[in-house]
């Protein structure tokens, strides 16, 4: 007891009786969560269905809850030596038996993701016990945490100006990599598309604070602008390119200008039934769009007119030929990546230019409030269309792109889960934060894609990202401001109230 | 056949039995909305969780050997209350509540990262594919006849229309007269006060959730038993729908949302009778949008007056 | 009695006739008419709940009056306020205002607040974002000068050393001083100030009537202000307009509105009650 108490000499004595009823509490809960649906599987049998039953996952969930539940409580009444004693000898062993592929010996899960999660977890929260015992304090306030993170965010952002350029320069030689197979680069065009539609998000989420739940609808109608055009009429991507973002812009704004003047959850709500209704009708227009079947033979884009061909058509030439290379398909998908690579830099480029003009300062002071906004003369509905059809020509782009991409699109590209995930990479990159954008679009789109096994629990870790970040930090991880001009340079940069 | 109307009754019976499930959905939208003024977007998932639990305890009785229906369907009823009060109770300890107090859009995004994450959940435990279920009840009254087109009222629906009235009375009576429903309404007007009067704040919203949620299982049984077949997609659509229902029926009012509820049931049915089954969803948003616009406060709701 | 011979020689710049607003079965103002001209200060006092915010919503446009005319008189031409939308009253008429409970733009730096109230102006000088993109030089050149206002106002309002933190982490009275600043940046004809010493401490509420008789002195505009601070009133203030129970009770010039038994009875009276705490 001596030694549990040493490091918090302040520390009530521990009310075991308390102790045991919160944590079988938290069982009985785990229980009452597990019994049906993890107890349970419903097996598809001929003619109906079976039931399995997986009672020891039920145990393993109810015991880790409640190790996890008395973890939390002896961290919080501030006993975190027996918690940094169990808890990293554990972490580590599993971790390492999971590395090896040992777990299968001990562990009762049917999935080494289960062990990772506990590991996890495990390893959480001996961390948080040994920077218990160093600094002797573990609950820190909202507050607190608020100003370590945006210190941390600031870190970043200063970082960034050297990360940047070094990121850049990574992705401008990745194709000439000699690991850069066909398969990484077409992961580097996903993460590279992501990033370029969570840029272009960014500015109605993160600068104007419209929470947009439809921001997939304007890339579906940039990818079918393009589609279309190109089938019908013939027309060639870079002529196309300026005139789906166009189109996806103009519905932005012929969409937006009845809702913009919604309070935030209406209109994230409204913007989501845009996007489903614009699916809808994507799927049900058979003579227009093809309906589920989607259009297909898309053409390819052309490098000022040079194709991506092994033969060149009629009085065409080939990029090969041209350069007098050996054909090779790798070439379409380098261009294609680099393609992708400079459209989202134009939208970088954009959005830091924007946000020190007029309207970029509008949109962040909508944002921060409307009222005091119409006070000052400012018109709320055209700022906040500006924003809008903005951000949705950005999506029509990269919509063309993907159109051209995949020489196929349908609508079960466009789903809402998209526009989930693209408002995963703005949330937990940070809103506003260009920068963190990019991390997160590599954390959440990249690392899936490489970790294959990952797959299936990719959304599920989208959900409870979204979800922890949220509590966390409710303006997103490496969310930070700099002000848009300085008027003391340096002297007296912005500081916290002390 | 269309224009008859035999045609329309039996749009009519439809177009009540899909109400009600909006409507015992949406009554978790606006009970939430009214008292801590958030989307809980979740809601749906919860409804399709119940629609989970309820296969699952049709499947265990049929293996125990519990066949005589009445029996079967009241445990399975009881039982899918419960367990996914569960989930609607822990739904909000863990995701909602450590968010109280900061802006509407970080708890709305919550709750679509909950949404997300509760749809994989079960999709990881119970498989991406339909599950069928054979059905439960079967035969019913004649209600009309003319030529070769018979309108009739199944016992299932008659169950379901019931149920529902049943449970909405009951439900209405809880907040009405006792003492949780006028806690709930002191929590509505002013939290801070509320609590400073000695109301258990964290209790009151948290059994708020927990009737959401078992007004939605009923909603996932009813679901579960009328179509004899559900997946872990369900959720998305009628939460959606149902939001729609509580929004025009007011949200925040309890009667608006039932009204809502049946008004959107009726419109699907009619929609999907008379136009093209194809673009009844579109339908729903389409409602959703124009009440939005053009009349925020929804049918039976108070109005909202900007503070400056 | 000067300040009489002033407002018959003064032309008027607001014009507030008949103003009634109703909401639902509650009459919140009744029937007030008064005026405020150029290059004077115009309080409007009275009991809480006597519609004074109301009469401020009216004339920026966040309400429609049920009734009433409310002209304002731009040196251009005149404006019918009651007809027009809320952005374009501050945009078109020149009405700024503040608000009782500060609205700052707390995530933006003191500057930024100030940058953006010349929005209209700075929009067109950038060619509606468009010569802006492409970096024109006389965008960069309407960007200072807008700066250089901002300075003015930083300076008179002794914020130029906070320039760059964020106006949320400004202590209480400095984001009031804040606003008024942000008010002025608009470069307004009328400034309405809702409550602008209400939790100040007396130092800071002297230095407000300075910087409010500056404001009325040397840019020569008509200040409307509510307030409860009779020590602010009663030395700055060249008119006072009292309401009470929505209703206009006196009108008139710092010394007439002191007399009248119908402001005493009504509000003067209570005030000094309260004078004791």
């Amino acid at each position: 007891m001596a030694v549990l108490s040493a490091a918090g000499a302040d520390a009530k004595p521990l009310d075991i009786g308390a102790m045991v009823k919160e944590a079988g509490l938290a069982g009985l809960i785990a229980f009452g969560l597990a019994f049906g649906l993890v107890g349970f599987e419903t097996l598809d049998v001929p003619g109906g269905l079976a039931i399995n039953t997986r009672f020891d996952d039920v145990a393993a969930v109810v015991v880790l809850t409640i190790l996890g539940r008395i973890a939390m409580i002896l961290l919080r009444e501030h006993r975190p030596l027996l918690v940094a004693v169990i808890g990293l000898p554990f972490s580590v062993v599993l971790i390492v038996s999971l590395v090896f592929g040992w777990w299968t010996y001990f562990l009762p899960f049917s999935s080494a993701m289960v062990g990772w999660i506990v590991a996890l977890m495990a390893a959480v929260f001996s961390l948080r016990a040994i920077n218990a015992l160093s600094h002797g304090d573990t609950v820190a306030s909202r507050e607190q945490r608020e100003k370590t993170m945006d210190r941390i965010g600031a870190r970043v952002q200063t970082a960034a100006k050297y990360v940047g350029p070094l990121l850049l320069a990574f992705a401008i030689i990745l194709p000439f990599l000699p690991f850069a197979d066909r398969r990484i680069l077409d992961i580097g065009i996903l993460v590279v598309t992501y990033i370029m539609l969570g840029w272009g998000l960014n500015i109605v989420v993160g600068l104007a604070g419209l929470l947009d739940l439809g921001y997939v609808a304007f890339y579906a109608v940039g990818s079918y602008s393009y589609a279309l055009l190109a089938l019908h009429l013939d027309m060639g991507f870079w002529v196309c390119l300026p005139f789906a973002g166009f189109m996806a812009a103009l519905t932005g704004v012929i969409l937006g200008f009845p809702v913009l003047r919604l309070r935030g959850d209406y209109l994230a709500i409204v913007t989501l039934g845009f996007g489903e209704i614009i699916r809808v009708i994507l799927l049900n227009w058979y003579e227009f769009t093809g309906g589920p079947d989607g259009l297909s033979g898309i053409p390819r884009p052309t490098f000022f007119g040079l194709e991506f061909k092994r033969f060149a058509p009629e009085g065409m030439d080939t990029f090969h030929t041209f350069f007098g290379l050996e054909y090779s398909p790798i070439q379409r998908i380098i261009f294609l990546y680099y393609l992708i690579l400079v459209m989202a830099l134009i939208t970088n480029l954009f959005t830091m230019r924007i946000r020190r003009l007029p309207v970029g300062r509008a949109w962040e002071a909508l944002r921060e409030d409307e009222i005091a906004c119409r006070s000052l003369g400012i018109n709320p509905r055209n700022t906040k269309l500006t924003a809008f059809g903005i951000g949705a020509m950005f999506a029509g782009f990269a919509g063309s792109f993907f159109a051209t991409r995949q020489g196929f699109i349908s609508p079960e590209s466009f789903t809402f889960i998209e526009s989930a995930i693209i408002l995963a990479v703005v949330v937990l990159g940070g809103m506003g934060s260009q920068i963190g954008v990019v991390f997160a679009a590599i954390l959440l789109i990249g690392l899936p894609e490489i970790f294959r096994d990952l797959q299936q629990y990719r959304m599920l870790a989208f959900g409870s990202a979204m979800v922890l970040i949220m509590i966390w930090r409710p303006s997103g991880l490496l969310a930070h401001r700099e002000p848009t001009l300085l008027l003391n340079d340096g002297k007296s940069k912005p500081q916290e109230t002390s | 056949m269309q224009g008859s109307f035999e045609y329309f009754l039996d749009q009519l019976i439809n177009g009540t039995t899909l109400g009600a499930v909006y409507g015992l959905i949406a009554i978790g939208y606006t009970l939430v909305y009214g008292i801590i003024g958030m989307i809980n977007f979740a809601h749906g998932e919860i409804f399709m969780i119940g629609a989970f639990i309820s296969i699952i305890c049709f499947l265990i009785l049929g293996a125990a050997g519990i066949t005589w229906i009445p029996l079967a369907l009241l445990i399975v009823l009881i039982m899918t209350m419960l367990f996914t009060a569960i989930y609607g109770w822990t739904l909000e300890r863990v995701a909602y509540r450590p968010l109280r107090g900061t802006p509407r859009l970080a708890a709305l995004i919550t709750a679509i990262g909950m949404s997300i994450f509760l749809q994989n959940y079960v999709q990881l435990l119970q498989s991406a594919r339909n599950k069928p279920m054979q059905p439960v009840f079967s035969g019913g009254i004649e209600l009309m006849q003319s030529n070769d087109y018979i309108v009739s009222l199944s016992y299932l629906q008659m169950f379901i229309m019931s149920l529902t009235l049943v449970l909405m009375i009951v439900f209405s009576l809880v907040i009405a007269r006792t003492s949780l429903g006028r806690a709930q309404r002191a929590c509505e007007q002013d939290r801070g006060m509320a609590s400073l009067l000695g109301i258990n704040v964290d209790r009151t919203i948290s059994l708020t959730f927990v009737m959401g949620a078992m007004l939605a299982s009923v909603a996932g049984l009813i679901f579960l038993l009328n179509y004899g077949v559900i997946d872990f997609f369900i959720g998305f659509l009628a939460g959606v729908k149902a939001f729609t229902a509580a929004v025009l029926g007011g949200i925040g009012s309890l009667p608006g949302a039932m009204l809502g509820g049946l008004l959107i049931g009726l419109i699907e049915a009619f929609w999907s009778g008379y136009f093209t089954v194809e673009y009844k969803d579109v339908a729903a948003f389409g409602i959703l949008v124009l009440v939005l616009i053009f009349r925020p406060t929804g049918l039976l709701g108070k109005p909202d007056i900007e503070k400056v | 009695m000067s300040v009489a011979e002033d407002l018959s020689v003064a032309k008027t710049l607001l014009n507030v006739e008949h103003l009634t607003m109703r909401f639902g079965g509650l009459v919140a103002i009744n029937d007030v008419s008064f005026a405020a001209t150029d290059n004077e200060i115009t309080a409007i006092i009275g009991p809480n709940g006597a519609g004074k915010t109301t009469v401020f919503n009216c004339l920026t446009g966040f309400y429609k009056p049920t009734v009433g005319r409310l002209t304002l008189n731009h040196p251009s031409r005149p404006y019918q306020l009651e007809q027009m939308e809320g952005y374009l009253i501050a945009q078109r008429a020149g009405v700024a205002r503040t608000f009782q409970n500060i609205r700052l733009f707390p995530a933006m730096s003191v500057l930024e607040n100030l940058i953006v109230a010349q929005h209209n102006r700075l929009m067109q000088a950038s060619g509606f974002t468009v010569l802006g993109l492409l970096g024109l030089s006389s965008y960069r050149h309407a960007e200072r000068e807008a700066v250089d206002y901002c300075r003015y106002w930083l300076d008179r309002v002794r914020l130029t050393d906070r320039a760059d933190w964020n106006a949320g982490n400004l202590p209480y009275g400095a984001q009031r001083r804040l606003e008024i600043a942000r008010a002025m940046c608009t470069r307004p004809n009328l400034l309405c100030l809702d409550e602008p010493a209400a939790g100040l401490n007396p130092r800071e509420s002297d230095e407000l009537n300075e910087l409010l008789t500056f404001i009325r002195d040397e840019h020569k505009i008509g200040v409307l202000l509510i307030e409860h601070d009779m020590s602010v009133v009663m030395e700055i203030s060249d008119h006072i307009v009292v309401l009470d129970y929505g209703q206009k009770i006196s009108d008139g010039t710092p010394d007439y509105v002191r007399n009248d038994p119908a402001v005493i009875r009504a509000y003067l009276g209570e005030d000094e009650e309260e004078g004791g705490s």
